[in-house]
């Protein structure tokens, strides 16, 4: 197996688990993130995007679109659900389109971990550049920076 | 909806979903425990009984919860 098909199945594995604690049907492209920054990423960072910053970013971006529809999380008290250990997550729509992003822009001998980064950042919207946003993250200048890490800059 | 911009609007949707997923997970779990039946569960979330039973039997089998079988 190649480096970079260990490095997938490696992120792949930990974005599940993220999936699997958030209680999600699907592996999306923010557990794919958080996946990486919980490598830690050098890139993600020096962004002030540890894994536990990202975490809380992914939560006010969800906090925030539900206020968008009169939505307060805190109006809800349910104990949390039981989840299933045995179940397996399948990808979402997001992760999908940033492994075809991915695979569009490189010959597969060419691949390397951080162009999986840079494919997760170039999603224009949905909840990572929103989440992205909200804290105050400037995406192209980090996409620059993961490109530069690549370039060994 | 507290916002003009449809980029907050679908992203409200999304969030939406995601909260009424997790949500149907602990209020499903809650209502099993409390001794509710396959048949009054899917009545009351308005989906069939095998799609209720096939979304959440194996995690509640593994979270201990005793099932009744019947209403």
């Amino acid at each position: 197996m190649s480096e970079i098909d260990l490095h997938l199945q490696e992120v792949l594995g930990r974005a599940e688990e993220e999936a699997a604690q958030d209680g999600s049907a699907t592996i999306e492209a923010h557990h794919l993130l958080l996946a990486i920054a919980a490598g830690p990423d050098p890139a993600l960072t020096a962004a002030g995007l540890d894994h536990a910053a990202l975490k809380a970013a992914l939560r006010r971006e969800f906090e925030h679109s539900l206020s968008v529809a009169g939505v307060s999380l805190g109006d809800f008290d349910l104990p949390p659900a039981t989840r299933d250990p045995e179940r397996r997550l399948g990808l979402g729509a997001s992760v999908k389109l940033a492994l075809d992003r991915m695979a569009r822009a490189h010959r597969k001998k060419d691949l390397r971990p951080g162009h999986l980064l840079i494919a997760v950042l170039q999603a224009e919207a949905g909840t990572v550049p929103r989440a992205l946003a909200l804290a105050g993250v400037d995406r192209a200048a980090l996409i620059d920076r993961v490109r530069d890490g690549l370039a060994g800059r | 909806m507290a916002s003009e911009d449809p980029a907050d609007a679908l992203a409200a949707v999304a969030a939406l979903r995601r909260l009424a997923d997790q949500l149907e997970d602990a209020a499903v779990e809650q209502a099993m425990r409390a001794g509710w039946s396959w048949p009054q569960v899917a009545e009351a979330l308005a989906v069939t009984r095998q799609a209720v039973h096939k979304k959440h039997a194996k995690r509640l089998i593994a979270a201990g919860v005793t099932l009744r079988r019947r209403a």
